[in-house]
């Protein structure tokens, strides 16, 4: 129930929605999608600035990296070739996976990141894949990491208006591995890992992100660092997917509890990193 | 209170309704008459208030209505009625797939926005496409039978059982 | 006559199917109406407590508030909210608005306003006082001494045993199970526990009320129980039952949860007090708890056998919680002893249940009404028995289920809450399902070896055999009345509740297949009290068997009608003429025949008759529909998750009146079969506050959740109900949940006696089994 919203605009660019958020003074909120706004219900808010046609929805190459913005659907990055194409698509999987065909018509990846869940799909690859945030507001642009973004959400005001995805070494292979208790659930726990394998079996570098296993989405660093230049065996896997879950900090709620969760979270990065490797892990 | 215009299309014809801002589409398109449009959970859960917009499925009520301005908007009563109904309308009927009806039209317009990017869809694409309407009644099997057979209409005749069938004797 | 039927048997379309293909104006809240206020109910935010003080008046003085009510505005009249024939058997513990809340969402007040967001403001409004009593949310707990007393009212009746918060006591025993388990060479003995499970009709509970130009309450409600209902708002608003009329649109669902006069007592007062037509929509999130679940249940079975398999004695024994108030109490557990234990020949059967409350959400009927609860302890047990005996569970039920017939002498003893009426198996298909349900999942070769695509997935078969009932023995009844058209039509008017799985389509079938003509000529309409003939409503499985067989008596004595007005128009004997294709025909030859368009034309303007007649009917018995549930299950053994393959169900509908309609009632029954076994339970806090009221976290199986389905009908003719139906509403859902038990426990070896069985149980007790299993080896 918006009883209490008095005003609605729709700008034509970001600076127009900088300054109608300016003004509506704590009580404006951007909306695109609506799938967490409209939920959420706050009856505080007082003024929306609906940003999907303010020039935010494209998904185009720039440089060496690709670049998203952040009014671009769930089903857009789905069904975009390059999305797919993109490391092993696993941002198309995670998209894919984010609710039902009508709410992936409307979630925006932006309204993904904004939400903060650490359940978000999309941020697990995105982690991964060490992409960056362009936020926006009076002051003008910057660009920060996802990591950043994360640990300093709750303090920015300001707008997200891109996701960058800079190149990453070719040669690695990717993985998106997704626990819910339906098919159609919000993430128990999600993973998604990168590794490049050297002609003898070991990793060159690798990438873990953990979803749902801590306040934020996470880099697993710590397994990073054990895996990296170490052989990619049955030992190995195991002695990493442990450090893995030890860097979890899950909470408990009635989806599942911690516990559950560490020891998924295990599961999941190893079958993420079979996949990687070339093993039989498993997909979705 | 405040109020808005909104100016969109609903089955072809064009509309200016008088809004507050913070009014829902669901809520806007039941109050101007579109009862097929339901409300079942008001998160965008159960599907159930589903419309196409631009030929997309979406939960109407996560949207504004606001949001839908200039917007081309499909209910269930745009897309055939009494006589001259849809091929999926038709199927569905033939296959027993509508119990209680309550979320048969999100799942028809929902079947219907597949088939049109995708006429000849396989049973994991139509459980894909069906996976945001629930459904309490069916089962969900006869909906998606009546999917594929409105997908390959001329090719699946509708399964009508002849009379009598041999029947068990009470005594045996 | 057992010629050929026409009708009858055949898959055809829904009566009602073009308008909801359409989406046209069908159900309660598909109507628009001047002046219409929005009602709500102030849910307490306690799960017991005692209301010390109540000020409305800042909410009264709110801009477009029309009423406001409180125990103080309104008659003070205990009732039970069952929707039950009278005098119902279920306490009368409820009150229209009391100065007491037993439950968190029990009523507090209700407001009636110009829209929503006026009535939620209002109730912001209202001031509450609350006297917080500690609160009882452990079943285990109530009787206990020392344990809060809910109901500690003077004037509630027919509550057990009050003081110990116990709503009702059931104890019934054929035979002698202590004889019989002395003769037992194998005693088994277990504790099942089964949860909180929510219907989730697509359509919540809703109700409009209005004054009528004469001043009498109108309500248009989504109910099973149109009747049930006018009677106990009469009752509790303390006006006639004539000065009320209660219409039931198309209902989006009920499952049993609408078997219950929920919203229309409140919807009805706020519309007397405001004098304006009011609405009353439960939001999903009030549905979840402040509407009517499943009984929870405990359950200690026990089994005695001889070393053949033959099983000589059963007991179970169950606590039961009924929530705060005690609708159905009695009879959904009477349900779990009289319809489960009698599945099987045993000479020697006892049943004891208490019922007891707790300050939970109130529970009430749900499809299965019972049985899901009662055959998941028994058909888990029993395929514990026979892997212990070294069985096929198969083999092992075919030695003991009950029999074509056989007598099922324990239902004389449980009936809705009383002595009931011993049942007598006059249909039974159950070898041939057992036969086709363990051919469909390909049960044999299975059985013994099953592989898996990878080394951490372990699949596993299990199956189940269920019963239920076709209505209530000498309890429900039905009454359908029909008169004919200028053009050889019928307007057929029944009292039944179609609730949306095809009553309406099915009692015209049996209208048109009486009659001789075809199912264009009936026009059926039902559910209406001021339009239709009484009937007690949609549960039970009872509208094909009861009012379908009104429906037949009704047309039966129509076309006796028929006949002799043909036979006057003919010349010929009545016995020399039969109904068939529109027409009334001279048998043998000659050409002789009147259509029915001539028949109604001859009758109306030169007869001057109108050709109408009605009947009412009951059974004085039940006859069971059967059911044998296979399922296949596929375990990730790294992850616990259960993912369920193939779900084969055979069913003994009696005759299908309408085959695709009774498969679809198979297939949604599985349905939340599986949502019961797996994932489904509404969960509450430690001070009695649902935790997931919504279906982010109440998960239900969606489209592509569902395993591969094999419906198989094995039908059979049953002599008490119209062209031989019985029912199928309720019984498939009675056996997803044990099947896929015993499905799991051949894939991992672990047994489940906990629903539902999520993927954490699964994990921790793989991994309790191999810690053992490492020390063991050790």
């Amino acid at each position: 129930m918006f009883d209490t919203v008095e005003a609605f605009y729709r700008p034509g660019t970001v600076g127009e929605a900088l300054r109608l958020l300016q003004n509506g003074k704590n009580r404006a909120r951007f909306v695109a999608g609506g799938t967490d706004l409209v939920v959420e219900a706050d009856q505080s808010i007082r003024c929306l600035i609906d940003i999907t046609h303010a020039g935010l929805s494209y998904i185009r190459r720039r440089g060496k990296a690709w670049v998203i913005g952040a009014t671009t659907s769930m089903a857009a990055m789905e069904n975009s070739p390059a999305i797919r194409a993109l490391a092993g698509g696993i941002l198309a999987r995670a998209a894919a996976t984010c609710g039902s065909v009508q709410i992936r018509n409307m979630a925006t990846l932006g309204g993904n990141l904004a939400n903060g869940s650490p359940a978000a799909d999309t941020a697990t690859p995105l982690l991964a894949l060490d992409a960056e945030v362009v936020l926006a507001d009076a002051r003008g642009r910057r660009k920060i990491p996802l990591t950043e973004f994360y640990s300093g959400r709750r303090k920015t005001k300001a707008l997200i208006v891109e996701v960058a995805i800079p190149a990453m070494p070719r040669g690695g292979r990717w993985s998106f591995q997704k626990l819910g208790r339906t098919e159609s659930d919000i993430s128990l726990v999600n993973a998604a890992a990168g590794l490049q394998l050297d002609s003898q079996g070991r990793a060159k570098w690798v990438r873990i992100a953990l979803g749902a296993v801590a306040p934020t989405p996470i880099r697993a660093v710590n397994a990073e660092k054990l895996l990296t230049g170490r052989k990619v065996d049955e030992s190995a896997l195991a002695v990493v997917c442990d450090e893995a879950a030890r860097e979890t900090r899950p909470i408990t709620d009635v989806r599942a509890s911690a516990e559950y969760r560490r020891e998924t979270c295990r599961v999941l990065v190893r079958r993420a990193l079979e996949e990687c490797a070339g093993g039989t892990g498993c997909s979705l | 209170m405040k109020t808005m215009e909104v100016r969109l299309t609903v089955n072809g014809e064009a509309k200016q309704w008088t809004i507050a801002p913070g009014d829902l589409l669901l809520d806007v398109l039941r109050r101007e008459g579109y009862f097929g449009v339901k409300r079942g959970c008001e998160s965008g859960e159960c599907g159930a208030c589903t419309v196409l917009i631009g030929g997309t499925p979406i939960n109407s009520c996560l949207m504004f209505a606001a949001q839908a301005e200039g917007s081309e908007v499909l209910t269930i009563e745009g897309l055939g009625h009494g006589d001259k109904l849809d091929p999926l309308q038709e199927a569905f009927l033939d296959h027993g797939a509508v119990q209680c009806g309550f979320c048969t039209p999100a799942m028809i317009l929902n079947a219907k926005a597949l088939l049109n990017r995708k006429p000849h869809p396989s049973e994991e694409e139509v459980r894909e496409a069906l996976a945001g309407t629930y459904c309490r009644c069916t089962g969900y099997r006869k909906p998606v039978e009546a999917v594929l057979a409105a997908a390959n209409r001329g090719g699946r005749k509708p399964r009508l059982r002849a009379a009598p069938a041999a029947r068990r004797e009470a005594t045996r | 006559m057992n010629s050929a039927r026409t009708v009858v048997g055949q898959n055809v379309r829904k009566v009602e199917g073009v308008k909801l293909v359409t989406g046209g104006p069908a159900f309660t809240d598909d109507i628009q109406f001047p002046g219409l206020l929005y009602g709500k109910i102030l849910p307490s935010p306690y799960a017991h407590a005692r209301i010390q003080r109540i000020d409305t008046r800042k909410a009264k003085a709110l801009p477009g508030v029309h009423a406001v009510l409180t125990h103080k505005d309104v008659p003070r009249v205990p009732h039970t909210t069952a929707g039950q024939s009278w005098p119902e058997p279920s306490p009368y513990d409820t009150y229209l608005l009391d100065n007491k809340v037993r439950f968190v969402g029990d009523r507090v007040a209700a407001v009636a306003a110009e829209n929503r967001a006026i009535a939620e403001k209002a109730l912001r409004l209202i001031e509450v006082e609350y006297d917080v009593l500690p609160a009882v949310l452990d079943m285990e707990q109530a009787m206990a001494p020392g344990a809060a007393v809910i109901h500690d009212e003077p004037d509630s009746k027919g509550i057990h045993d009050a003081a110990h918060n116990i709503a009702g006591y059931i104890l019934r025993e054929i035979g002698n199970v202590d004889e019989g388990f002395r003769e037992s060479d194998f005693i088994f003995e277990r504790e099942y526990r089964t949860q909180r499970q929510q219907h989730c009709s697509l359509e919540p509970h809703v109700t409009i009320s209005w004054l009528d130009g004469d001043g009498r309450l109108v309500i248009r409600t989504s109910t099973q129980v149109p009747y049930h209902s006018r009677r106990q708002v009469a009752m509790i608003l303390q006006i006639p039952v004539s000065r009320i009329r209660v219409i039931k649109p198309r209902m989006g669902g009920g499952f049993g949860g609408k078997q219950e006069m929920l919203l229309e007592d409140i919807c009805g007062a706020l519309t007397l007090a405001a004098r304006r037509p009011v609405k009353i929509e439960y939001t999903r999130e009030e549905e979840f708890y402040m509407a009517r679940t499943r009984h929870p249940q405990i359950l200690r079975m026990k089994m005695g056998v001889k070393r053949d398999g033959t099983m000589v004695a059963s007991q179970l024994t169950v606590m039961a919680t009924t929530g705060a108030y005690g609708s159905h109490a009695n009879t959904v557990q009477g349900n779990t002893g009289s319809k489960v234990l009698p599945l099987y020949r045993a000479e020697h059967m006892r049943f004891e249940c208490h019922v007891v409350y707790t300050n939970t959400p109130v529970a009430g009927a749900f499809r299965g009404y019972g049985c899901p609860q009662g055959f998941f302890a028994q058909e888990s047990l029993v395929d514990e028995i026979a892997h212990e005996l070294g069985m096929d569970p198969v083999e092992f039920h075919r030695q003991n289920v009950i029999r074509l017939g056989d007598i099922d002498r324990l239902s004389a003893q449980l009936g809705e809450g009383k002595a009931g009426l011993p049942r007598h198996i006059r249909s039974c298909s159950l070898p041939e399902c057992l036969d086709r349900g363990a051919a469909a999942i390909g049960w044999t070769s299975k059985r013994k070896a099953l592989p898996a695509p990878a080394s951490h997935l372990k699949r596993g078969v299990g199956m189940a055999c269920t019963m239920q009932g076709s209505g209530i023995a000498g309890i429900d009844w039905a009454s359908a009345f029909l008169k004919m058209n200028e053009d050889g039509s019928f307007f057929l008017q029944v009292g039944a509740a179609d609730v949306g799985g095809g009553a309406d389509t099915v009692l015209a079938q049996i209208a048109a297949e009486t009659l001789g003509v075809s199912l264009d000529k009936i026009v059926i309409t039902s559910g209406d009290t001021d339009m239709t003939p009484f009937d007690v409503g949609a549960y039970a499985s009872s509208t094909t068997i009861i009012s379908g067989g009104a429906v037949k008596k009704a047309a039966e004595k129509v076309r006796e009608q028929v006949l002799h007005m043909a036979a006057k128009m003919l010349e010929t004997p009545v016995d020399e003429l039969t109904c068939g294709d529109n027409r009334v025909s001279a048998v043998g030859e000659g050409k002789k025949s009147a259509t029915m368009t001539e028949i109604a034309l001859h009758a109306l303007y030169k007869e001057k008759t109108q050709i109408m007649d009605g009947a009412s009917h009951f059974n004085t018995d039940s006859p069971p529909p059967f059911c044998a549930t296979f399922a296949e299950v596929e375990v990730d053994t790294q992850t616990g998750m259960v993912r369920v393959l193939h779900m084969a169900t055979a069913v003994d509908p009696g005759i299908a009146i309408n085959p695709a309609q009774a498969e679809g009632q198979v297939e949604g029954a599985v349905a939340q079969g599986l949502g019961y076994a797996l994932t489904e339970e509404l969960v509450l806090d430690d001070a009695g506050r649902p935790v997931n009221p919504s279906f982010l976290d109440y998960k239900i199986f969606g489209a592509k959740d569902m395993p591969r389905l094999t419906t198989i009908l094995v039908e059979t003719d049953e002599p008490l109900g119209p062209y031989g139906a019985k029912s199928v509403a309720e019984v498939p859902i009675n056996g997803p949940a044990p099947a896929i038990a015993n499905a799991i426990f051949h894939a991992i070896g672990v047994r489940f006696r906990k629903l539902p069985i999520r993927p954490e149980d699964v994990l921790r007790a793989l991994r309790e089994k191999e810690n053992v299993a490492d020390d063991q080896c050790v």
